[in-house]
């Protein structure tokens, strides 16, 4: 009985190992290559539960997902006007032919990043030496890229890899041209300063101008209407005159005269001298006599 | 030791993987009381009984391994909580997502769980970390499309919406959304003037963004929703700022300007209305006035010339009296009768005119004071009697 037992669990422990070195797992990240003695056998691109011959063959797995391939400083390119940018990177990629990726980089990750950058920054280099910074930074950034994705994708074919995106991230002045870009950009914000407070100044004359300009013809145009007036209220008295006056002008000037000796002659520092013997006093000489 | 073991409670609550030398040794413990309880119980019989053992020895090994495999089964249960998703694969290969709660999945090495965490907002910062003032220049300067350079600073928001894809498709997922956030809102900017940018298209560069980086990250299946991309901070570097300051209050002080201008006008317009206006009632009082005064004059005039009409030569007289009897009553006088009287009179005008102002009699000489003193008595009929008697005076 207890030869049974440990046989059981003899068998037990035998299964266990068997499975462990039989058995393998092929998870959702990744890809597998089995090998034989070396040889490349079987290539495993869809995870699950596979069977290998213990001992004789193992199993090499390599990332399915996008990985980056992020350059870690910015490299200098010459542009056509000769102007040299600085240039920031990443490429997209993913292992597709784990078989051809195993045969050319040997598997190694790094070299097959080496690989693609080589590949980039000399396509990268045509393009930059063909357009200017202005095409570059802006114009035809898109168009770049996917020249760039094209010729790195058709490159990277060759050792099994599919190269998913290829981006610009930073296109860069290097800092001695930076500051000369902060000088051109102070000036120019000097000559708007300047054109703001110039045209304000301009500004304000005018309306002043226009304001003594409305305020002279306010005042004239009030003047002529006054003037107008006082002329109608002269003619109309005049009129007004000439049509009381008219049936006896002689008596109009003896009585209109008189009126005007009362008026003139009304203050006690008018001195006339006259003669006692003038008609007014006739009866001051001769009381009892009746006029002549 | 079983699913109502308190044990496993705890294991439970605590979420994390059951801590198996722990249950092991315990489980070990327990055996062996089990066993010394059963031995201790036959303890006089164990040598004789010797066929006994094996038969109880293998009672135990069946119940070890019944324990073994409740065991095994029992570690299929794990707990997802709220806010994450299990996913389970099985032989490496994804099978299902699981939501929040007990859940259980075959034992390793059959099925494993890794869990994701999807709910809640998830942020990158570009151009600067925790604070917009602790700028990162590297990322933060950028070319716009005129040749200007920005300091720019923006934060990205996504969450995941697909958490397999976000598991399974990118390594360093989250690497990738910098990445992706980066390249898009330079591009955006490279494609823009400055102005645009600092000023006006804010919003806009916002939203471009976020559709180009919505469009880079699906490329990559990376299973992220983009929610907002906001800009920070959008201003022109450190080494200009003071220029761009200076032009920001030109803008000022040309509105000031402007203002001040208005305010003359404003100032001198309504005052020369004022002044018109006033020009302009005082010139029809004018009007009125001389209209009626002449009227009143008129009327005055065309009634007296009725009268006048009917008796003309005492009309005459009686005015002309009435006339002389005012003027005289007011005035000073004097009579000289030239009929009888020489050219050398003489008559001191100036003192007489200086003796009958109001005010002035004090300051005549002495001596001609009182011959004019007397001369220019108000009243008519001393003064005539005076002056005759200064001209018989003089006559002699």
């Amino acid at each position: 009985m207890k030869k049974y037992t440990s046989m059981l669990l003899g068998t037990l422990v035998a299964l266990v190992v068997l499975a462990t070195s039989s058995l393998y797992i092929v998870d959702q990240r990744q890809l597998a290559i089995l090998f034989q003695l070396g040889e490349v056998v079987d290539v495993k691109t869809s995870p699950g539960l596979y069977f290998k011959i213990p001992l004789a063959q193992n199993v090499r797995y390599f990332d399915s997902r996008i990985l980056t391939m992020d350059t870690a400083e910015p490299e200098r390119f010459i542009t056509s006007e000769k102007k040299n940018v600085l240039v920031d990177l990443f490429v997209k990629w993913r292992i597709v032919d784990v078989k051809q990726y195993y045969v050319s980089v040997r598997g190694d990750e790094m070299l097959a990043q080496t690989r693609l950058a080589q590949t980039v920054n000399s396509s990268l280099r045509d393009e930059f030496g063909n357009r200017t910074v202005h095409d570059v930074v802006s114009g035809e950034r898109d168009k770049i890229m996917e020249i760039m994705r094209q010729k790195a994708d058709a490159d990277a074919r060759k050792i099994g890899v599919e190269v998913v995106d290829v981006r610009l991230k930073r296109v860069d002045l290097p800092q001695e041209v930076s500051e000369s870009v902060y000088r051109r950009m102070e000036a120019e914000r000097k000559r708007v300063a300047n054109e703001l407070r110039s045209t304000g100044s301009a500004e304000s004359e005018k309306i002043r101008a226009d304001a003594d300009r409305q305020r002279e013809v306010i005042l004239a145009e009030a003047y002529r209407k006054a003037q107008e007036a006082k002329g109608e209220g002269d003619a109309k008295a005049s009129a007004i005159y000439a049509a009381a006056y008219q049936p006896n002008p002689e008596f109009y000037a003896f009585y209109r005269s008189l009126e005007a000796y009362k008026q003139s002659l009304k203050n006690k520092s008018d001195m006339l001298i006259l003669d006692p013997s003038s008609e007014f006093f006739k009866y001051l000489r001769n009381p009892g006599r009746s006029a002549k | 030791m079983g699913l109502n073991d308190p044990q496993w409670g705890r294991k439970k609550g605590n979420s994390g993987p059951p801590d198996l030398d722990q249950m092991w040794r315990n489980f070990n413990k327990k055996l062996n009381n089990l066993l010394k309880r059963k031995g201790g119980g036959g303890g006089g019989s164990s040598g004789e009984g010797g066929g006994d053992n094996p038969k109880r020895y293998s009672g135990g090994i069946g119940l070890l391994a019944g324990l073994l495999l409740l065991l095994w089964v029992a570690s299929g249960f794990y707990i997802v909580n709220e806010g994450q998703r299990g996913i389970v694969l099985r032989f490496g290969k994804y099978v299902e997502s699981t939501q929040a709660g007990l859940r259980w999945h075959l034992p390793y090495p059959l099925e494993v769980v890794e869990a994701v965490n999807v709910s809640g907002v998830r942020t990158v910062e570009i151009g600067y970390r925790n604070n917009v003032r602790s700028k990162v220049l590297k990322e933060s300067l950028m070319l716009t499309d005129d040749e200007n350079i920005i300091d720019i600073q923006f934060a990205v928001q996504y969450i995941l919406k697909n958490p397999e894809e976000f598991l399974f498709n990118n390594r360093e997922p989250e690497n990738a959304v910098l990445q992706a956030a980066e390249t898009a809102i330079r591009e955006i900017i490279g494609k823009s003037k400055m102005d645009f940018v600092l000023y006006e298209g804010r919003e806009q560069v916002a939203a471009k963004a976020t559709e180009l980086m919505q469009g880079i990250l699906d490329r990559y299946k990376i299973g992220i929703a983009i929610s907002k991309v906001t800009m920070q901070n959008a201003q022109p570097p450190e080494q200009v700022q003071a220029a761009f300051d200076d032009a920001v209050k030109a803008g000022q002080d040309r509105e000031r300007q402007k203002n001040e201008g208005q305010a003359y006008a404003n100032d001198v317009i309504p005052k020369a209305k004022g002044n018109a206006a006033r020009l302009l009632e005082e010139s029809e009082g004018y009007k009125q006035r001389v209209i009626a005064s002449s009227e009143g004059e008129a009327s005055r005039f065309k009634q007296v010339l009725v009268e006048y009409n009917k008796a003309p030569a005492v009309t005459r007289d009686r005015l002309y009296l009435d006339m002389m009897e005012q003027v005289l009553s007011n005035t000073s006088k004097i009579l000289v009768d030239q009929k009888a009287g020489n050219n050398l009179l003489y008559l001191p005008l100036d003192k007489l005119i200086q003796a009958s102002g109001p005010s002035s009699s004090s300051s005549v000489a002495p001596e001609a004071a009182a011959t004019s003193a007397q001369e220019v008595m108000p009243d008519g009929a001393a003064r005539t009697r005076e002056a005759f008697r200064g001209r018989e005076r003089e006559t002699r």
